[in-house]
């Protein structure tokens, strides 16, 4: 290392009135790419692998054990294990910790502080855990599904936009949820199993306020088989799910607005 | 027809002085009855100052508050009362006000996973700055740090994690800059190159306001301090002027002079001094409460006993006096 010259920056004569503007898309750019590298951890990435290799194995199973090709035991499968257990836990791990591990080790302050606008560092943090949480899901269970419907092109590409759903208003809620809430990781899983599974199939009513109703109502419409309480429409199944995920995000830009940062 | 006395002519009065201008037209950071509570915790209790250009050092004993006025100064936090203005603006709202403030955090959090000159660059970008990795590069080269070592800052001492901090801190060239313990972790060299630089960013129009418990230190930054204790403001200004303004705490002074004995015999019979030791054949030290006077004094005596003075030298008016006593743990 070489001793560097001993120049610090030059103190500005007068306050000038206009400080250099970020661009959105620039700082957009840069706290996205920064997220995106924080999400890529190895235990992430072994959870994503062991619970697409885990729904692979059960839907191959299925197709061994049948001699026809039966679409029910498989979708039902998939809208259980996938779409009601897997991509929450996953979209959890993954946004939660997208705002949430900043929040915990102090560094939040660095973007925070930025002259940046708020819903840009939502936005960021929302797109993170997005890019990370769609391929991990929508990749392995498609393959699960193409391997327990022995190749059928529709069900598998209902299962694929039914996961895509599901991931884009899950990720919007955790990240949400990981700003807010200190061990978030555990109000996330209370809220998977005890409201997804538990409240929300206690009837139409608490359904439609839970989130798997949806992808799970697409994928029952498209597939034509019946799943327990997934009886929304098919414009309600398509649009609820990027809305809860705009409100997701709004939500956590405004809460970034009145945040005490450490 | 009634006629009007002429109204009674008013004595002329001398003209009143002006009232001081508060905040002074040139202060780059202003609270203004400033508080913050925890619930039943008050941190900081209506404090009103106004920081002008120039490196401020800001002291007081831990829990006094230092870390969540600084928070408050940066916006990082809501004031549960009254206001703060920073470079013009109120930086948790104003977005320029923001990019106008550079912040060491107290914390040693950094992105463990990143590397240094990655992190610093993104400082810039996020800062709307032109050439980010070029400037990262010179920023870590200030605070002497190789702009391509190629491990993750979780890797790093905490005193090159400090040096990262203050290189992202200072890259965007702020207008204010708030360092709060920024020399923790840092060995004595650095600690000296880091206090020479801060010295140097506090020159011209720049604020550094600089948090640090190390007294010894900070009396190397500049005079200006800003106490506080218990969340209330002690006292702002320079240390010494302060110093001389606490009537209610003698003065420690050694006199360096011919014929010594007979100076401390005509100061005692003089009434100026409170206490007074001989503690060499040309030295005294004496205890006043008024240090001005005192210094009429000793020079009006010797010179009438033709002695001639070589030292006259405060004994507590470091910073460490002032702070003890401000903070009420004075000898």
């Amino acid at each position: 290392m070489t001793t560097p010259q001993y120049s610090p920056p030059a103190a500005p004569e007068a306050i000038p009135d206009n400080p250099p503007r970020v661009k959105p898309i620039v700082a957009l750019g840069g706290m996205y790419r920064l997220l995106l590298r924080q999400q890529l951890t190895k235990g992430r990435v072994l959870l994503a692998l062991v619970m697409g290799a885990l729904g692979i194995l059960v839907c191959t199973i299925i197709a061994r054990e049948s001699e026809i090709v039966d679409v029910v035991p498989v979708v039902e499968f998939l809208s259980v294990f996938a779409l009601g257990l897997a991509i929450p836990i996953l979209s959890l791990v993954l946004a939660s910790s997208s705002l949430g591990h900043l929040v915990e080790d102090e560094t939040l302050v660095y973007l925070w502080l930025r002259p940046a606008p708020r819903w840009i560092l939502a936005l960021s943090a929302y797109l993170a855990s997005l890019t990370v949480a769609l391929p991990s899901t929508v990749v392995p269970f498609s393959i699960a599904a193409w391997v327990g419907l022995e190749g059928d092109t529709s069900g598998t590409l209902a299962l694929a936009y039914a996961t895509a759903l599901a991931v884009v208003a899950y990720c919007g809620i955790f990240v949400f949820i990981g700003l807010i809430l200190r061990r978030s990781l555990i109000w996330g899983l209370l809220y998977v199993f005890i409201w997804e599974f538990f409240v929300a199939r206690a009837g139409q009513g608490a359904a439609r306020l839970s989130i798997n109703t949806y992808p799970s109502s697409l994928l029952s419409r498209l597939t034509e088989v019946e799943l327990p309480l997934a009886e929304r429409s098919m414009t309600a199944a398509i649009t609820v799910p990027p809305v809860v995920a705009v409100i997701a995000v709004g939500l956590t830009a405004w809460q970034l607005n009145r945040a005490n940062v450490a | 027809m009634t006629s009007t006395a002429p109204p009674p002519s008013t004595p002329p009065s001398p003209t009143p002085p002006p009232p001081p201008v508060w905040p002074p037209a040139n202060s780059s950071v202003v609270a203004r009855h400033l508080s913050k509570s925890f619930g039943a915790l008050t941190a900081v209790s209506d404090i009103s100052f106004a920081i002008q250009p120039g490196v401020t050092a800001l002291l007081g004993p831990n829990g006094a508050g230092k870390s969540t006025l600084i928070r408050l100064i940066c916006g990082l936090t809501a004031p549960t009362a009254g206001s703060i203005e920073v470079a013009g603006g109120n930086p948790r709202i104003d977005a320029v006000a923001r990019g106008r403030i550079g912040l060491v955090p107290q914390q040693d959090g950094v992105f463990e996973r990143e590397q240094a000159l990655d992190v610093v660059a993104l400082a810039a970008v996020l800062s709307g700055m032109d050439n980010p990795t070029k400037r990262a590069r010179e920023a870590l080269e200030i605070v002497e740090l190789d702009p391509d070592i190629a491990r993750p800052l979780g890797t790093f001492s905490k005193g090159m994690r400090q040096r990262v901090k203050i290189a992202q801190a200072i890259i965007h060239e702020p207008t204010v800059l708030m360092l709060d313990e920024p020399l923790n972790g840092l060995d004595p060299r650095q600690r000296r190159q880091m206090t020479e630089l801060f010295a140097q960013l506090g020159t011209g129009n720049r604020t550094v306001l600089v948090s640090s418990h190390v007294l010894e230190e900070v009396e190397r930054f500049g005079s200006d301090v800003l106490v506080i204790a218990h969340g209330r403001m002690a006292a702002q200004g320079d240390f010494r002027a302060i110093r001389d303004l606490m009537d209610d705490q003698p003065m420690q002074i050694r006199v360096k002079c011919e014929r010594a004995r007979e100076v401390a015999g005509r100061l005692v019979s003089g009434g100026v001094v409170k206490g007074i030791e001989i503690t060499g054949d040309a030295e005294l030290e004496v205890i006043t409460t008024d240090a001005r006077r005192f210094r009429l004094e000793i020079g009006s005596i010797c010179q009438k006993l033709n002695s001639r003075i070589t030292e006259i030298k405060p004994l507590d008016d470091d910073l460490e006096s002032v702070f003890r006593y401000l903070v009420g743990k004075g000898p």
